[in-house]
């Protein structure tokens, strides 16, 4: 009996010590995670704008900084979480009506997780330099002329986080008003479409996007276009671009090589198209025919042309309607060859702010042909963001006054060149079917640029055949 | 105190004394106070109870323990240098009865496991009756001990479930054998494995009972862990030699006997530190032993408590607790219940990179960071599988006993980890689309390694500095950082989305019911046969649960890495569930996979052993019926329909095996024992579905293992030394081995796209074990024992078996080249090859015991990757050999890594004394007294398993992705203090 009561006794101090845990269990406790208002005297907190300013004031193309005690301070409006921005913050001067936006490069990933869309941050820029990366302005370390990621180690040394989070109001802006300003700014484009020639496509899973699948929206009111740029790494990389129109917010920017400006998305949440009616021209769709009529109706392939000055006789009408560029004649024997004298039209460096020009055919018998075709052959030279329709009208009437005001259709089934296409390449039309056009009419090609001419391109046109049997 | 080997004068009455009169002696090195009363009890109760004309001699007796009183089962009763052996009964009693009994002056052996050994002269005389009652066993501390040493040690390895934890020294500890000795104590910590074989080649019983899991063939030792003092009785048979309870495997089988009449009445509290695995354990236990109305019972409670152990962040937290109650219904017939439920829950650790090891040692874990000042694990391994078994015990005869068992047991086996992949569903214009998602937060992922900034050749300022930097934030942090996670998990809650970091706990909650019967019948002195028919069925709920929202307040059921292509929207592979599309999952539900599998298992196994004068064998054979079903639960958006959800095709495995072996007596000294074995082995449900988590795809190609065995051994045993030499053979064949890995050089998949996350399935693998071993054991004087032990072995693949790799990045499987990996002689891995050890104990009469061995280790191998010995290793992704293959860098390339060798030297020791009625001691042992580091294991990463990809990380400083090292422990040591009564 005495074991059995000792026995009791053990077995109780043991369920004591059995219940008693003395390990952690885990019933951890949400850690505190406030935020205390940076230590910073705001003097010494300079904005963006006086950022961009001293670069501008420097022959030097980065400037670095030491002992200056300085911040810069922001609002991050870009944000990682997509997959469509990698390593890099855009942080702007304000959350409403900024003036100027600046990329921070950061070897973190993910970086939505500490530095969401709204968040102040204040950049310690002793240690840092700013230049430009990719066309617009940038802050990181210095790497000879370069700028480079803020190391993994030091983000929190450099990037300092402030408690205040704001709900950042995009700034309407419109194509024409792209600039070197506005930069780095999360801006909101109106009234906006995915060119026609784009639907059906993904965002960036198409066979040719590498890095980047670039998609062209366009202004229904202004026809400016400006290519949207979507990550092969963007979670909704695979999405269908929505046919509908409205709204876009987006970030702006340059693209990789500089050569056009481009926009990018955070995520599909900032389309907002809910407008169903789209503001496509007109279209003629006969298809495309078996073969051409023995029958010329209309011939050119500009050998009689003089090079270097406008398009001109054998009926055509060529008209600038925006701009100081003209469709004009050229010979090409190099890598990038003509097909002995052709016709182009391109606005890149052209100074315009707006570029469209239009290459008219003379009138051309329709109603009584028998099954007509119309073929021709396009290039292009870094396109870009630069635009190259084919148009009819039936209601125009033959003067440059009223060429705007006529209606055009658009020549539906015709093939023309594409941005991606090379630029040696000529391309076929292919033998586009006429023969649901009931009136006689005029053929225009016209050459739209994108509304900033540092993102257009040049397009070749040659060979225009059109006949009937 | 006197010498404890102490010569007593036995007067007996009706006794013909043999003409020295020194009738019989005991020798022992039991406790000298109690020697008076032994005198005394030897005297009153021994008797020689005459001898009839017959010639038949007979030798009785009566096996107790000498503290409790309580009868002692399962001793083994011998004459020395002869055949004769019988063991002790449940009441402790035994006859040795023949008629060529060796006449004179002989030797009986009593030996019990856990019991001091006893020795004692006896005359027989032709139709002489002995009747020794009782004879008084007394425990002994030292091997008592030593075993709880073992079973730490065992825990320590056996709850590991990286690659590595294939030891099985856990089956070892019931063994007498002198190398198997070395091999469990000594040899365990550095995974040694003898022979090579896997955990999965022993197999281990409870109460007859089989505990190897279905799953994947291996015991589930935490099961039963913090128990020890519960599972002192134990049966084992080595290798292939024949156990009464089941037809066995090939490492040998463990019967583990938790009966409540089979404890010694009394109780223990012991209190053990460490620096192994846990910190601390409080163990306590008590038997009532079997009271006059046949009653026993038996209760112990324990528990193993440690904020970290050896290495960093590896809680410890277990409870067990076990009760068992048995009544003896009638002389025929008894009935025993047992329960054992040990909750535990560890944090676990993993394989680093030689360059993780250089930057923050062998300790380092990077699975743990602070939380409110404390260690946090995110890496937790929780298993809670109560058994509950019925044990009927029928003495149908004398000599015929059947027992029938039945098991139940359920519960669950949970391993969380972070899931970084927390995203939001977005709509655009009706099309769906999942933003979010992290990345790996591990600090020792490689974009966080130095290693990763200098990757690229000639590296420049910029890249040195990262570097620098790097390296400078991983010394001085290197560990998980919980406030970033939870921090993520805020923004995405302040902003009205899910969560982007949570804790995913894969889970395998089985449900299994047993249920066998064991018959054993004594035909004649010369034969006896065992035989038994069981049954399993299991049905196991696999399945991930959201263990832990860190903060936030959902999560969307998806799989953020699904890549469409024109004929699949993302959003439908991307579903868990197709059933349930974008379900948002709370805490504690089920995610990303579910399914069940039912196993059920039917099978027998018949035996006889023969004994004869200079001559035993014995022949086995025994036939399974074993079938799976995988039944899915979600209807995973990669594989539509009937090929996830569902029930999969029924795999069914019939197999069979044969064993026989002979031990030949040359002469009492001298032995020599053969054995042989043939057997078919289904293969695991681990290794029967090619892709469970996500498919009801069954493995192409699989087949039961077949395994041909041959082991021949010479043994001596004098009074003073005990010698065993083996040499083994053994084939398996057609094994089945999966793997999953993210790959970068799984080409095939078309031009310029070689990455995909992968299955690797191995069919048809062959594996030869060949090697010897030798354990010597000398006492040389009745204090001091030396002994020494050594194996030498070569464990190689046998031939290049079939690998193909499936995955949802690609529709068909793929194969490369002739559609092998080139494996054969490469060495497995698992451990040293060779091993050798030298040791002595000391043991001296006042109750100390000291020992210590000096272990040495070589050849261990590390494991290698499969896919970069297929044709993919010299293959472009166009299909064509690379341009610049050379083939001896190739060579270089692919060379199988030999770890070097390393020396331990382990002491133990321990005393114990007797205050009163109660007995306290203590017993300690130090690992590596000197520190050694060594690699214990490792394996060779598969993400590059390209020429080309591996000649420029050979061209590298540091690899970027380097093979993955376990490292042992340093100098530990283990103190465990007791109190008994």
């Amino acid at each position: 009996m005495k074991t059995i009561k000792f026995n009791k006794i053990v077995m109780l101090l043991l369920a004591l010590v059995v219940v008693t845990s003395c390990v952690k269990d885990d019933d951890f406790d949400t850690p505190d995670l406030n935020i205390e208002e940076p230590n910073i005297n705001p003097a010494d907190v300079i904005q963006i704008p006086a950022l961009a300013g001293i670069l501008e004031q420097s022959d030097e193309s980065i400037v670095s900084f030491s002992e200056t005690g300085k911040y810069v301070s922001g609002y991050v409006v870009s944000s990682d979480e997509g997959g469509n921005f990698f390593k890099q913050l855009i942080i702007q001067d304000n959350f409403e009506n900024p003036t100027r936006g600046v990329k921070v490069l950061v070897d973190v990933s993910p970086l939505f997780v500490t530095y969401e869309v709204g968040r102040k941050v204040f950049i310690k820029l002793d240690g840092l330099a700013v230049g430009t990366a990719n066309g617009v302005l940038s802050l990181g370390f210095a790497n000879g002329n370069s700028i480079e990621r803020i190391s993994f180690a030091e983000r929190e040394d450099f990037i300092i986080r402030s408690p205040q989070v704001e709900t950042i109001v995009p700034k309407p802006l419109t194509i024409a008003q792209f600039s070197e300003e506005n930069e780095n700014l999360f801006i909101r484009l109106t009234d906006m479409q995915f060119n026609r020639n784009e639907l059906g496509k993904t965002f960036a899973a198409e066979g040719g996007d590498q890095f980047d699948g670039e998609r062209v929206i366009e202004s229904c009111a202004t026809g400016n276009s400006v290519v949207l740029s979507t990550s092969t790494f963007a979670d909704f990389k695979g999405l269908q671009v929505p046919a509908e129109t409205g709204s876009i917010d987006v970030i702006l920017t340059r693209d990789f090589f500089d050569d056009f400006y481009t926009v990018y998305l955070n995520s599909p949440e900032g389309i907002n198209f809910d407008s169903s009616e789209r503001c496509d021209p007109a279209e003629i769709n006969c298809g495309l025919a078996p073969a051409a009529g023995p029958n010329q109706l209309f011939f050119d392939n500009f050998e009689t042309q003089t090079i270097n000055t406008p398009i001109s006789g054998n009926g055509w009408t060529n008209f600038v309607e925006a701009g100081s560029e003209a469709w004009e004649a050229y010979e090409d024997n190099g890598a990038n060859q003509s097909l002995g004298i052709s016709a182009r039209c391109g606005s890149f460096n052209s100074g315009d702010a707006s570029t469209i020009s239009w290459l008219i055919t003379p009138e051309i018998p329709l109603a009584n042909a028998n099954q007509a075709t119309i073929e021709f052959k396009t290039s292009n030279s870094f396109a870009d963001a630069s635009e190259m329709e084919v148009l009819f009208s039936s209601d125009w009437d033959g003067t440059p006054e009223n060429i705007t005001s006529a209606s055009w259709d658009l020549l539906a089934d015709a093939t023309i060149v594409q941005n991606s296409d090379p630029f040696p390449d000529w391309i076929f039309s292919g033998i586009v079917d006429l023969s649901c056009v009931e009136n006689n009419g005029y053929f225009a090609f016209k050459y739209i640029g994108s509304g900033a001419a540092g993102s257009d391109g040049t397009y070749e046109l040659d060979d225009i055949i059109i006949s009937s049997f | 105190m006197q010498n404890l080997r102490q010569r007593y004068i036995i007067h007996l009455n009706n006794v013909i004394l043999p003409s020295n009169y020194n009738n019989f002696l005991i020798y022992s090195n039991q406790n000298q106070f109690r020697m008076k009363k032994h005198m005394l009890t030897l005297l009153l109760c021994f008797s020689v109870l005459g001898f009839a004309q017959a010639q038949e001699a007979t030798i009785k007796g009566r096996v107790v323990d000498t503290n409790s009183g309580e009868p002692i089962p399962d001793a083994q009763i011998s004459i020395q240098e002869s055949i004769h052996s019988v063991s002790s009964d449940t009441n402790g009693n035994f006859t040795i009865s023949s008629s060529d009994l060796p006449q004179g002056e002989q030797v009986l052996i009593v030996e019990k496991n856990g019991y001091t050994t006893l020795r004692f002269p006896i005359t027989i005389e032709s139709g002489g009756n002995l009747n020794f009652d009782p004879i008084l066993m007394e425990v002994d501390f030292a091997e008592a001990q030593s075993q709880i040493g073992v079973i730490s040690l065992a825990d320590d390895e056996l709850d590991q479930d990286d690659g590595t934890s294939t030891n099985v020294s856990g089956l070892l500890q019931a063994s007498n054998d002198v190398f198997l000795n070395a091999a469990a104590f000594d040899f365990s910590a550095t995974f040694f494995r003898p022979r090579g074989y896997d955990n999965a080649n022993g197999k281990v019983l409870i109460n007859g009972i089989e505990m190897n899991k279905q799953f994947d063939g291996r015991p589930q030792w935490g099961n039963w862990g913090g128990l020890n003092d519960a599972q002192r009785n134990r049966d084992f048979s080595m290798g292939l030699s024949p156990s009464d309870y089941t037809f066995g495997d090939l490492a040998g089988t463990t019967n583990i006997v938790m009966r409540a009449s089979q404890y010694r009445s009394g109780g223990q509290v012991s209190y053990a530190t460490a620096n192994r695995t846990y910190e601390g354990r409080v163990i306590g236990s008590y038997n009532s032993g079997l009271n006059e109305n046949g009653w026993a019972y038996s209760v112990l409670i324990s528990r193993r408590f440690g904020q970290e152990g050896y290495v960093d962040g590896t809680l410890y937290d277990a409870n067990s607790f076990f009760a068992s109650v048995e009544k003896k219904l009638n002389d025929a017939h008894s009935l025993n219940f047992s329960a054992f439920y040990t909750p535990n829950r560890r944090g676990r650790s993993t394989a680093i990179t030689e360059e993780v090891y250089d930057l923050k040692g062998r300790q380092y874990n990077p699975f743990w960071g602070k939380q409110d000042g404390e260690i946090r694990n995110a890496r937790i391994r929780e298993i809670e599988e109560p058994v509950f078994m019925l044990n009927h015990y029928w003495d149908i005869s004398e000599k015929t006993k059947l027992n029938t068992n039945l098991g139940y047991q359920f519960g669950k086996i949970g391993n969380t980890r972070i899931d970084n992949n927390g995203t939001n569903l977005v709509l655009l214009n009706g099309q769906e689309s999942y933003i979010g998602g992290a990345r790996n937060a591990d600090p020792n992922y490689y974009q966080r390694l130095p290693s990763y900034f200098l990757r690229f050749e000639n590296p420049n300022a910029v890249d040195y500095q990262n570097a620098f930097l790097a390296q400078q934030e991983f010394l001085n942090d290197g560990q998980f950082n919980w406030s970033n996670l939870y921090q993520a998990n805020q923004i995405a809650l302040n902003n009205g989305k899910n969560a982007v970091y949570v804790i995913q706990e894969d889970r395998i909650d089985d449900t299994q019911i047993t249920a066998n019967t064991i018959l054993s019948s004594i035909v004649n002195e010369n034969v006896t046969i065992n035989g038994g028919l069981n049954f399993r069925s299991l049905k196991s709920e696999n399945f991930a649960n959201l263990k832990d929202l860190l903060g936030g307040s959902g999560y969307l059921d998806i799989d953020a890495f699904a890549e469409e292509s024109i004929e699949v929207l993302a959003s439908d592979i991307a579903q868990s569930d197709l059933r349930n599309r974008n379900r948002i999952v709370g805490e504690d539900e089920r995610y990303k996979y579910n399914y069940e599998i039912d196993a059920t298992v039917a099978g027998g196994f018949a035996q006889a052993q023969f004994k004869y004068r200079t001559i035993d064998f014995y022949l086995a054979g025994q036939a399974t019926q074993t079938s799976y079903q995988r039944n899915g639960l979600f209807e995973n958006g990669y594989f539509p329909g009937e090929r996830s959800f569902g029930e999969s095709e029924k795999l069914d495995f019939t197999d069979y095996g044969f064993k026989g072996g002979l031990t030949y007596k040359l002469t009492g000294r001298h032995l020599f024992d053969l054995n042989g074995a043939y057997m078919t082995k289904a293969p695991g449900i681990r290794n029967s579905f090619s892709n469970a988590r996500q498919s009801n795809d069954v493995v192409i190609g699989l087949e039961s293992e077949k395994i041909q065995s041959v082991d021949a051994s010479y043994i001596y045993r004098s009074p003073i030394i005990k010698a065993r030499l083996t040499g083994f053979y053994t084939t398996i064949q057609d094994a089945t081995e999966i793997g999953f890995f993210f790959t970068q050089s799984i080409q095939g998949q078309g031009f310029n796209n070689n990455a995909a996350f992968v299955q690797e399935i191995s069919t048809g693998v062959d594996k030869l074990h060949i090697g010897g071993e030798l354990g010597v054991e000398a006492q040389v004087t009745p204090t001091i024992k030396l002994k020494a032990a050594a194996s030498v072995g070569q464990y190689t693949y046998n031939n290049n078996p079939n690998v193909y790799y499936t995955s949802v990045d690609f529709e068909n499987p793929l194969t490369f080249g002739d559609g092998t990996s080139k494996l054969k002689d490469l060495h497995l891995s698992g451990g040293p090859e060779r091993a050798y050890q030298l040791g002595f104990e000391y043991r001296d009469p006042d109750f100390w015991w000291v020992g210590a061995t000096t272990n040495y280790f070589s050849n261990a191998y590390i494991n290698v990757s499969k896919l970069r010995r297929t044709d993919a290793f010299t293959t472009d992704t166009d299909g064509l050999p690379f341009n610049d293959y050379n083939e001896d860098t190739a060579r270089t390339l692919l060379q199988q890594e030999q770890f070097d060798d390393y020396m331990l030297v382990n002491i133990v020791g321990g005393k114990s004394w007797k205050i009163n009625d109660y007995f306290v001691g203590f017993f300690a042992t130090i690992n590596n007294v000197f520190n050694q580091e060594f690699r214990t294991g490792g394996f060779e990463d598969s993400r590059n398993a390209d020429y080309r990809s591996l000649s420029e990380e050979s061209r590298r400083d540091t690899p970027v992705f380097g093979s993955r090292y376990f490292f042992g422990n340093g100098t530990t040591y283990y103190i465990n203090a007791y109190f008994r009564f």
